[in-house]
């Protein structure tokens, strides 16, 4: 059975990594937001 | 609630039942009522994911949580991303090459019968137990802000659920999701909007961040580990990693839901479509408990969110009830004054006085607690599920609160409908089919399988009665699952890529992953979130170690 192509990306390798980057850069935001508001010394 | 309100709310359900009926028309066979012949596009199989698993608790308990603990437990959704990805990679391609109905079908082609009818009994069972505290959840809401029988709700609830999932299938089940998911979409937005503009006119957006940050509720990560630490990046990523596995991949409620995709790649997107939006959904949901903190800097919070238990407490003990509120009121009138100090002065002096109030007011609080529990017998009282419905049906204005409680209705009755399903969908081809009456007519399992939901939703009906008795509820239904879940997916885990294991190992090694985790939970303080690690590991060792097998065809049972 040949596998159909992902959206936008050329592969899913490619569209698996970009959902992976996706959730590094949102806890690093997290992260960010965390030590932002926290009021720590 | 006001005409308005019931309006709003009345005219959801109304639509939401009648919305199913209509979808679910011409569901008479068994491919049509269960797996929708494989038609649904990704966008609606990605709301349905989402719908199913936000259940009226991801309202009630969240908001109350984040208030009470801040916003670390956002952490627990950091292993679905990475969950979504390996499922699409593994799971969908099998599942769906295999023309399964259920993931333990899929099971008998690898292993043998046993394992599949053990995995499905186990699925019944947890899964029966979480369909339950889903339906109990919206009867709190009634019982809290129209003084109802928990059980009345109960059954209304029930009732409207059960008609149009026995009715349609999972037909009916998909598309009203994909409606609900959107009443929750809003109910979500007018929750955070009314949460912002009702702090006071001289408390900005950044304010209430500065203010909810410094009492450490904005504390969305936390990398520091501790096995006992319920809630930190370690435990998110890797155990709830584990969980969103075992959850989405082995739990027939969400398989059932990528099962009916048009295609392989059509379910991949739906999946991955949840891993885009859940993680940031689950952060505004708790960004917006974190603001109602924030909301009852400046306007008094009641001692007791629950109103029923706090008119016993002070019904049975009139002077100590009296007493220890008038100190409650004390000390929240010190952290207002606290709280418009350190705003005004941004200070380390002032931050700490802040901090300081803070803390007396929650000693405080948890001395009318202890109280509760006190008059009650040394009973359970937790109140943190009554916190945010406080705040909706008290300070929100007509219209709004329907739509929110409409929202947490469209909630409940997405993961219940999805669950009564997929209960009934194991059920019938697990084990009516399979074990008792193998060649009858396909029309007679439709019939068997709308008799199965209509069972299991008087069942759950039965079981929400005993909801009470539980703390937090989204707590509650999370460590059910967790009991059970990590075995599971051990067995799954073995199947898809342990060539040499066999199906008595993968029998054997279940039944060793679920006493170990019953071990654990029962003799270790290890944060529950680590069990679905530790059952699939035990389970995969087991299996690795009984070895005997070879890889058979996976052929439909």
């Amino acid at each position: 059975m040949s596998e159909e192509p992902p959206p936008i990306f050329s592969a899913w390798g490619r569209l698996y990594a970009a959902v992976a980057g996706y959730l590094f850069l949102l806890i690093l935001l997290f992260y960010l937001f965390t030590v932002t508001f926290s009021g720590r010394r | 609630m006001r005409t308005l309100d019931w309006l709003v709310l009345g005219g959801s359900l109304v639509f939401i039942v009648i919305y199913g009926l209509y979808k679910g028309r011409g569901s008479g066979t068994v491919s049509s009522y269960l797996l929708a012949n494989k038609t649904m596009p990704w966008w609606a199989m990605g709301l349905s994911i989402m719908a199913t698993q936000a259940s009226a608790i991801t309202f009630i308990g969240t908001t109350g949580q984040s208030y009470v603990d801040g916003m670390r437990f956002v952490q627990f959704y950091f292993g679905l991303p990475l969950a979504m990805v390996i499922l699409s990679a593994t799971a969908v391609p099998l599942f769906h090459r295999a023309g399964v109905y259920t993931a333990y079908e899929y099971l008998e082609g690898r292993f043998d019968l046993k394992t599949r009818t053990l995995t499905s009994i186990v699925f019944l069972i947890q899964r029966g137990l979480g369909v339950g505290l889903a339906l109990y959840a919206p009867a709190v809401v009634l019982s809290v802000i129209f003084g109802w029988g928990d059980r009345w709700t109960v059954l209304i609830m029930g009732a409207l659920v059960i008609t149009y999932t026995v009715a349609g299938g999972i037909r009916a089940v998909t598309w009203t999701d994909v409606q609900q998911m959107a009443i929750m979409f809003l109910g979500i937005a007018a929750a955070l909007a009314a949460a912002i503009l009702l702090l006071p006119g001289d408390v900005s957006f950044l304010d209430a961040l500065y203010l909810a940050g410094a009492a450490g509720k904005l504390n969305a990560v936390d990398l520091s580990f501790d096995w006992e630490n319920r809630y930190n990046l370690w435990s998110g990523l890797i155990g709830g990693l584990f969980l969103q596995l075992s959850y989405f991949g082995c739990d027939q409620s969400q398989v059932q839901r990528y099962l009916t995709g048009k295609s392989i790649r059509h379910s991949r997107i739906g999946l991955l479509f949840n891993a885009v939006v859940k993680v940031p959904m689950q952060f505004v949901i708790l960004l917006t408990g974190a603001l109602v903190y924030v909301f009852f800097l400046f306007e008094a919070p009641p001692m007791l969110f629950h109103r029923a238990e706090a008119a016993r407490v002070e019904r049975e003990a009139p002077d100590q009830y009296r007493e220890t509120e008038a100190r409650y009121r004390q000390v929240v009138a010190e952290r207002r004054e606290a709280a418009t100090r350190l705003l005004a002065s941004r200070g380390d002096d002032a931050r700490d006085q802040y901090r300081a109030a803070q803390e007396r007011m929650a000693a405080a609080r948890g001395e009318g607690i202890r109280l509760a529990r006190q008059t009650a017998g040394g009973g359970e009282y937790n109140d943190t599920n009554y916190i945010f419905l406080t705040f909706v049906t008290r300070y929100l204005p007509a219209g709004v609160v329907g739509l929110i409680m409409a929202a947490i209705f469209a909630a409940a009755m997405s993961t219940i409908s999805a669950e009564l399903n997929s209960l009934a969908t194991a059920t019938v081809i697990d084990l009516y089919r399979r074990l008792w009456k193998p060649e009858a007519a396909d029309g007679h399992y439709v019939s068997v399988s709308r008799l199965a939901t209509a069972f299991w939703g008087i069942y759950a009906m039965g079981f929400a009665f005993f909801g009470r008795r539980l703390g937090s509820l989204i707590e509650a239904v999370n460590m059910v699952g967790s009991l059970f879940y990590g075995s599971v997916l051990g067995v799954f885990v073995l199947a898809f890529g342990v060539k040499r294991a066999s199906g008595t190992g993968a029998f054997v090694g279940l039944l060793t992953g679920l006493a170990a985790v019953w071990w654990t939970s029962r003799n270790t303080g290890i944060s529950f979130l680590w069990y679905n690690a530790l059952g699939c590991l035990v389970v995969v060792a087991v299996g690795v170690a009984w070895g005997g097998g070879r890889r058979a065809r996976i052929k439909k049972a």
